[in-house]
């Protein structure tokens, strides 16, 4: 049998590709087929290549004009400031002027003259869009301007054009739902992975653990957090008390996060530990870190990055109802910090009163109706967007439901 | 594993929970500083603000007028005393409202003392300087208990409408979709749950009221009114704007029922949650409606509660009917459903009686956990609508200064709710599907 050397030759073995590849392009052929996940790819990439652009470029501002801002010195109540007190001896002041004809302001440091600088010419503040579209090169579109606020942000106290808070506002939003989700999700991974793998008591404690924080009301949880951190951190690894502020924020939220993922990935690990290549493995000697890091979790992590792609599109619309309610200014460094949600936000608050005021008023009234629509409409399409692709890939990678 | 045996360890298993809960509500609150402890406490009064609460502690030569109570307030005006939040003060006021509130005992005194006041319902009372005490005059001094008995049916009305909205649109709807699968029906329902999903309900709720309250609603006379009331008389007319109100013409009764200022005295409900009622036997608007026989007035309340309720099912929609439609879709690719279909079972009855009924259990547990999410009350939504539930109590408790009670008996109550209703979805879980093994 083994003997004549004339045999054929036996053909070579017909090249597959590796495995995970193969899955791969099966995945991306199901995905395909999916016209509403294709759309929803096309328009988060949109999104992200204009949170790249933003990033890049130095987005300009407006500072407050130093003759609508009345001093209070240092906060104390001594010098009949109503508060809130920073007592950072600075920015204790109260806006005067409702911003429609102001002249620009002139340059006088305000405080430190650190954070009042003048960057960019003077826009009045509700300035109705028109709609010359200049791509690109011409300069921003004029879309009217944010609501005066006084607060002490990332560039000082500041007013953005609202064009300008919204291309800002793309890289924040998206930094702030991946950090959050993706910090939540990991220490998920790491508990429920421990939990479901090592089983027993350590289960028992780490699922109860879950339920407790699933037990206590989200809202209450994170803000009394933030609230608590803040009193006590001012700087983190060297960064400015803005940067900590936000810092600060991405952390609570994660803090809050992490119980969900720790149960679903429990589950799915349950189910992945009885597999046979994971009795292999431990037949064949495999230490009890290998095998839950390099064979129980890479198998179990698909739902985890759909339940990810699903959690990162609600994290703008939780900002904005967070700050809705009127904790904006407890989150962000500032109450009009440019980010989606908060703008949203900040358009739609007014928006009742002021419709209220022209049903019932003479006179007649501009709605500001773009501070409310450009805004809203981005949180939609950003989050419509994230959903029909995880939907999508939820359809592409979960065999029960294609077909 | 016998059933009640199974509910036993169940209620069991609530105590580490709630004691875990009441540990981090604790913990947090610890971790404030003392001032803002103590504001959480007594409030934070708007335009004078007692010694106790001043960091700095200015009076410290002065004599105060009062020990603790109303009068403690002395006037520190001219003092640039810069203190930081390390120093503590020696001032009486100080030490006797941290005396009082056990602020200076061991850790573990004061959270045996939380421990106890969240177990046995001493939750406190609602702090007059505080948000809700310093608005509405019928709040100061109440009892959290009372308050929430007060919230709670209204948050509990519209979680059950929402819940009647949902359950009438997405089961339908999914199922439908599941049965058409990738035709235009499913990807119609598809991106009507995205909507919900991507539109935030401040958003959503804020339009609704502009859309609906202000502008269409003055033109349609859209609240429900009996005969004999003259149209212009709207319920909001009657009772939200005129209260409290005073004078001979607050006896007088109006067309719903007694006077506003008489209905006010006579029971501890505000007269915009009663609506005109001498008695609520229940404190739910709508059902003590209908006990005094006012149908009109029934309908009334629940109309009043359909827009927010529409909002809210409208944000939940998606979760439920993406879980109906896969749900169904496993089953529809089963054995038995195949086996009914070769034996030429109408389609129809395929998908009514085989595949449905199997696909119920997660439908129920969906539902059942949705419905434990609601009874935390909405936020936002009771925020945009102006509805008095617990939700908005929370979201008024949160907002600094921190309401001590009401964060207290709203996280307690929020556990209980939530555990009992896992509870509840479990055992009815079991109950539809008898694979399911208690353990």
């Amino acid at each position: 049998m083994a003997s004549s050397s004339s045999a054929p030759t036996a053909l070579p073995p017909r090249r597959r590709p590796h495995p995970k590849l193969d899955q791969a392009k099966r995945s991306w052929y199901f995905f395909r087929r999916n016209t509403l996940a294709l759309i929803g790819l096309a328009i988060l990439v949109i999104i992200a290549g204009v949170a790249a652009y933003a990033a890049t470029q130095k987005i300009p501002w407006t500072a407050i004009p130093s003759e609508c801002v009345t001093d209070y010195g240092p906060g104390n109540p001594s010098s009949g400031y109503p508060g809130p007190y920073n007592n950072s001896g600075c920015g204790n002041f109260q806006l005067a002027c409702t911003y429609s004809n102001t002249p620009p302001p002139n340059a006088a440091d305000y405080c430190s003259g650190e954070w009042y600088k003048q960057p960019y010419p003077y826009e009045p503040a509700l300035v109705p869009p028109t709609w010359t579209l200049k791509p690109f090169s011409a300069g921003p579109l004029p879309m009217g301007g944010m609501t005066p606020f006084q607060g002490q942000g990332l560039e000082g106290s500041f007013i953005y054009n609202l064009y300008n808070a919204m291309l800002r506002g793309s890289d924040w939003s998206l930094m702030f739902s991946v950090g959050i989700v993706g910090i939540g999700a990991l220490i998920g991974l790491m508990v429920g992975a421990v939990a479901g793998y090592y089983g027993g008591i350590l289960d028992d404690v780490l699922m109860r653990l879950v339920d407790i924080f699933l037990s206590v009301p989200f809202i209450l949880f994170v803000i009394v957090i933030v609230l608590v951190v803040s009193a006590d951190v001012h700087s983190l690894f060297g960064l400015t008390q803005a940067y900590t502020t936000l810092l600060l924020l991405v952390l609570s939220f994660a803090a809050v996060w992490w119980p969900f993922y720790g149960r679903l990935v429990r589950g799915q690990v349950l189910v992945v530990r009885e597999q046979k290549y994971v009795e292999a493995a431990r037949a064949s000697g495999a230490s009890k870190g290998r095998i839950l890091f390099k064979h129980i979790v890479p198998n179990s992590v698909y739902p985890i990055l759909i339940q990810f792609s699903l959690d990162v599109g609600t994290v703008p619309l939780l900002l904005g109802s967070l700050a809705y309610l009127g904790f904006g200014k407890f989150l962000f460094p500032s109450a009009n910090f440019p980010e989606w949600g908060n703008l949203a936000s900040i358009g739609v608050t007014p928006m009742t009163d002021i419709v209220t005021s022209c049903t019932t008023g003479v006179l007649a009234c501009d709605l500001p109706w773009w501070q409310l629509f450009f805004p809203g409409l981005a949180l939609f399409m950003f989050s419509l967007s994230v959903n029909m692709l995880s939907d999508g890939l939820r359809d592409a990678y979960d065999p029960r439901l294609r077909r | 594993m016998r059933m009640t045996t199974y509910i036993v360890r169940r209620c069991l298993l609530l105590v580490p929970v709630l004691l875990g809960v009441i540990t981090i509500v604790f913990v947090l609150f610890h971790a404030l500083p003392i001032q803002d402890q103590l504001t959480a406490h007594f409030g934070n009064p708007p335009k004078t603000r007692p010694c106790a609460y001043m960091p700095s502690c200015p009076c410290k030569d002065e004599t105060p007028t009062n020990a603790l109570g109303s009068g403690n307030t002395c006037h520190c005006i001219g003092s640039n005393v810069t203190v930081t939040k390390e120093t503590l003060c020696t001032d009486p006021i100080w030490t006797h409202d941290t005396t009082l509130l056990g602020l200076n005992q061991p850790v573990w005194t004061q959270w045996a003392n939380y421990t106890y006041r969240a177990l046995t319902f001493h939750w406190g009372r609602i702090e007059n300087e505080s948000t809700l005490g310093s608005t509405i005059s019928l709040f100061k001094n109440m009892k959290v208990t009372t308050a929430i008995r007060i919230f709670l049916p209204y948050t509990l009305e519209l979680a059950a409408l929402s819940l009647t909205i949902i359950l009438a649109i997405a089961l339908p709807l999914g199922n439908l979709a599941a049965a058409n699968r990738n035709r235009p029906i499913d990807q119609v329902s598809r991106v009507i749950s995205f909507s919900g999903f991507a539109l935030p309900a401040f958003l959503l709720g804020s339009l609704a009221v502009i859309g609906f309250v202000l502008l269409l609603s003055p033109a349609l006379g859209t609240t429900i009114h009996p005969p004999w009331c003259p149209a212009g008389e709207t319920l909001s007319n009657q009772f939200l704007n005129s209260w409290p109100q005073t004078g001979s013409s607050a006896l007088t009764p109006n067309c719903y029922g007694v006077g506003v200022q008489e209905a006010a005295r006579n029971n501890p409900y505000p007269s915009w949650l009663i609506l005109g009622y001498q008695s609520t036997p229940t404190g739910f608007p709508t059902i003590d409606a209908a006990y005094h026989g006012d149908w009109w007035l029934a309908l009334d309340t629940v109309l009043q509660i359909m827009l927010p309720a529409l909002v809210i099912a409208f944000g939940t929609i998606a979760t439920v009917l993406r879980f109906v439609r896969n749900s169904m879709l496993e089953v529809m690719n089963l054995d038995f459903v195949r086996t009914a279909r070769a034996k030429g079972v109408p389609e129809r009855t395929v998908i009514k009686r085989h595949a449905g009924r199997n696909s119920l259990n997660v439908t129920v547990t969906v539902l059942g956990l949705t419905f434990a999410g609601f009874l935390g009350g909405f936020p936002v939504i009771e925020s945009v609508f102006h509805l008095w539930g617990v939700g908005y109590m929370l979201a008024i408790a949160i907002v600094p200064p921190l309401s001590y009670a009401m964060i207290l008996g709203s996280t307690v109550l929020f556990t209980y709710l939530v555990v009992a209703a896992n509870l509840i979805v479990d055992i009815l879980y079991a109950y539809l599907d008898p694979r399911v093994r208690l353990g």
